[in-house]
């Protein structure tokens, strides 16, 4: 059996970024990060991962950058992304789907919440 | 709208400090206990707590703080599930934790509609709003969730005793006019409960229903409200409930504490002292610093001859059976004199009489205690023959003189004990002592009220001692 796709993690908050990558392992899932947006598009080329969860304030690339980046390279287009952000205004959700996200949560993350949207984007 | 984190710190901030609290005390009180994972998920934690009160003074920007709290929230989660269903109390505490991440999520982001209305600064409490009617109820909720409060609600008088029983409420408001179940036999029924007694009631009620209110404050009702009500009057009448109902569990709690105490304080010395004086200890508080003073006691010291060569020809089950019977008597014999018991070294036991209470007939009490245990050797034999077991001969010594008695010892680990000469010196008379034989010194036989048959005074040369000491043999008691 292939080895399982990871999920990709970008976020620059280590705490966050930790007990994320915590929760994601004990659901089950592989767990790769990356800390800025960047280093998101280069993991992503390299890993190849089944989704990714991006924090949008980001730092060298932000997360709406990055987002689009991946959205116009053919090979990375089609990996899902959620957007973590801190704001749960309309216009926020409406900003993280234009750059090319194609779900959205707010922090403080509701668990269960985020893994009904990683399962629902999952590729079967 | 803006996401406006520079906006003083919402309520919400109050119930996570307050969770944290009383988490760092749980983990402070059993983190031996706790799995080492458990621990460091805790200390994330704490140190994300500390982080956010930076946060929030700094007032930094609405991003960073919901990361910290984020972080908060996914670490409490996890503790939840590892450990919360084994340790109910850390569980609860972070429950609490949990809803004060939640309401900071929607508290931070709603707070310039929740700042148009005037609102009264309160701890945030758990409030019951007991109304028949849906629209009421919502309107309650929504006001006194505004300012922090947990509100719950509840349809019918029933219903609100269910919820009182459920849960820890802070502050009951109660409609009168209600069917079924009035408010009035509501507020009955809570004040009847010496459970719920002390949780404040507000009742509400029509401003033509004066006579209605004026019964239920006679019944026990803290405080009234006429509909249509000022919400800024509701929050403050909450405010100053709330404030009732914290002090009241601030003095229960001091009050199971003193309790706490006094069970410890008995549990502890009760194995070394007679009840009665564990009681005057509790009645004198300033008794337990026991610094250290100066006084005059008689001392006693008892080894049972010949034990360490006895005791090399048994197996060791034997010898304990064996010493925990003559200890549990003597130990009876010397508490029923009011003797405090200092220590067991193996066989020997060192008891005084004097300390930490003082009473006229101390001496007098020690040599009826030695004579009482002399007598009490024939019946532990007895015991000891129909086990098979060899016979005991023990030598009592009786001394009188002042010593230092306080708690003596460590921070980690002190005990009530005494110091100085007076103790060597009835060491060196035991060491006289034949199986079966009390010596008392001349200092205890001075101080004595009633008559002895004393014979056989001698004086000892003892080793390590200046002076010569003068010891009598003391018989059976002469008084009758």
């Amino acid at each position: 059996m292939a080895e399982q796709r990871p999920i990709l993690l970008v976020e620059d908050n280590a705490i966050n970024c930790e007990m994320l990558a915590r929760r994601l392992t004990r659901a089950g899932f592989r767990v790769v990060t990356a800390a800025d947006g960047e280093q998101a598009l280069q993991v992503m080329a390299r890993e190849g991962p089944a989704l990714v969860l991006m924090d949008m304030n980001l730092p060298v690339l932000d997360g709406w950058s990055a987002c689009r980046a991946a959205r116009q390279d053919p090979t990375l287009r089609d990996i899902p992304i959620i957007a973590l952000t801190a704001h749960a205004m309309e216009a926020d959700r409406q900003s993280a789907l234009a750059a090319g996200c194609d779900d959205y949560a707010t922090k403080p993350i509701d668990f269960p919440g985020l893994l009904a949207k990683i399962q629902r984007l999952l590729p079967a | 709208m803006s996401h406006d984190s520079t906006s003083p710190p919402d309520l919400w901030s109050h119930i996570l400090r307050g969770a944290v609290t009383d988490l760092r005390a749980l983990a402070n009180g059993r983190g031996a206990h706790l799995p080492a994972s458990a621990m460091e998920d805790l200390q994330r934690i704490f140190s994300l707590a500390a982080t956010l009160d930076q946060q929030l003074a700094a007032a930094s920007d609405h991003h960073d703080l919901m990361n910290t709290i984020s972080g908060i929230r996914g670490y409490a989660e996890m503790l939840q599930e590892d450990i919360g269903s084994q340790q109910p109390d850390l569980g609860d505490s972070l429950a609490r934790l949990l809803k004060a991440t939640e309401n900071a999520a929607t508290g931070t982001v709603n707070h310039s509609v929740a700042s148009r209305a005037p609102t009264v600064a309160a701890e945030p409490g758990f409030i019951l709003a007991v109304d028949d009617l849906a629209e009421n109820r919502e309107l309650v909720a929504r006001y006194l969730s505004r300012s922090g409060h947990l509100v719950v609600t509840a349809a019918s008088g029933a219903e609100a005793l269910r919820a009182l029983a459920e849960s820890d409420v802070d502050v009951v408001l109660l409609d009168l006019m209600m069917p079924d179940m009035d408010g009035r036999e509501v507020l009955r029924r809570i004040k009847a409960n010496p459970d719920w007694r002390a949780t404040p009631v507000i009742v509400i009620s029509g401003s033509q229903d004066m006579d209605g209110i004026i019964a239920c404050i006679e019944a026990g009702a803290d405080d009234y409200l006429f509909k249509p009500f000022n919400p800024v009057l509701l929050q403050a009448r909450i405010k100053a409930g709330i404030e009732r109902k914290r002090w009241h569990d601030r003095e229960e709690q001091y009050r199971q504490q003193l309790e706490r105490n006094e069970k410890f304080i008995r549990a502890t010395f009760g194995r070394y002292l007679s009840d009665e004086i564990v009681t005057d200890i509790l009645e004198r508080p300033e008794g337990l610093e026991l610094g250290g003073d100066l006084r005059e006691v008689t001392i006693m010291m008892s080894d049972i001859r010949g034990f360490t060569s006895l005791s090399e020809h048994l197996a060791p089950a034997e010898v304990v059976a064996m010493l925990n019977r003559y200890l549990g008597t003597m130990t009876d014999i010397i508490m029923a004199h009011n003797g405090t018991i200092d220590e067991f070294i193996g066989d020997a036991i060192l008891a005084v009489f004097g300390a930490p209470q003082r009473r006229d007939d101390d001496a007098d009490r020690a040599v009826r205690c030695a004579l009482a245990m002399q007598a009490a050797m024939d019946s532990i034999n007895a015991d000891n023959k129909a086990a098979g077991l060899p016979a005991l001969a023990t030598g009592i010594a009786l001394n009188t003189g002042s010593v230092i008695a306080g708690n003596i010892g460590s921070e980690r680990r002190s005990k009530y004990g005494f110091v100085g000469h007076p103790m060597n010196v009835t060491s060196r008379i035991e060491d006289h002592c034949l199986g079966g034989e009390i010596l008392i010194s001349e200092s205890t036989v001075s101080k004595l009220a009633g008559h002895y048959r004393l014979s056989n005074r001698r004086e000892l040369d003892a080793r390590g001692l200046d002076q010569t000491v003068v010891v009598h043999r003391l018989e059976e008691h002469a008084d009758g």
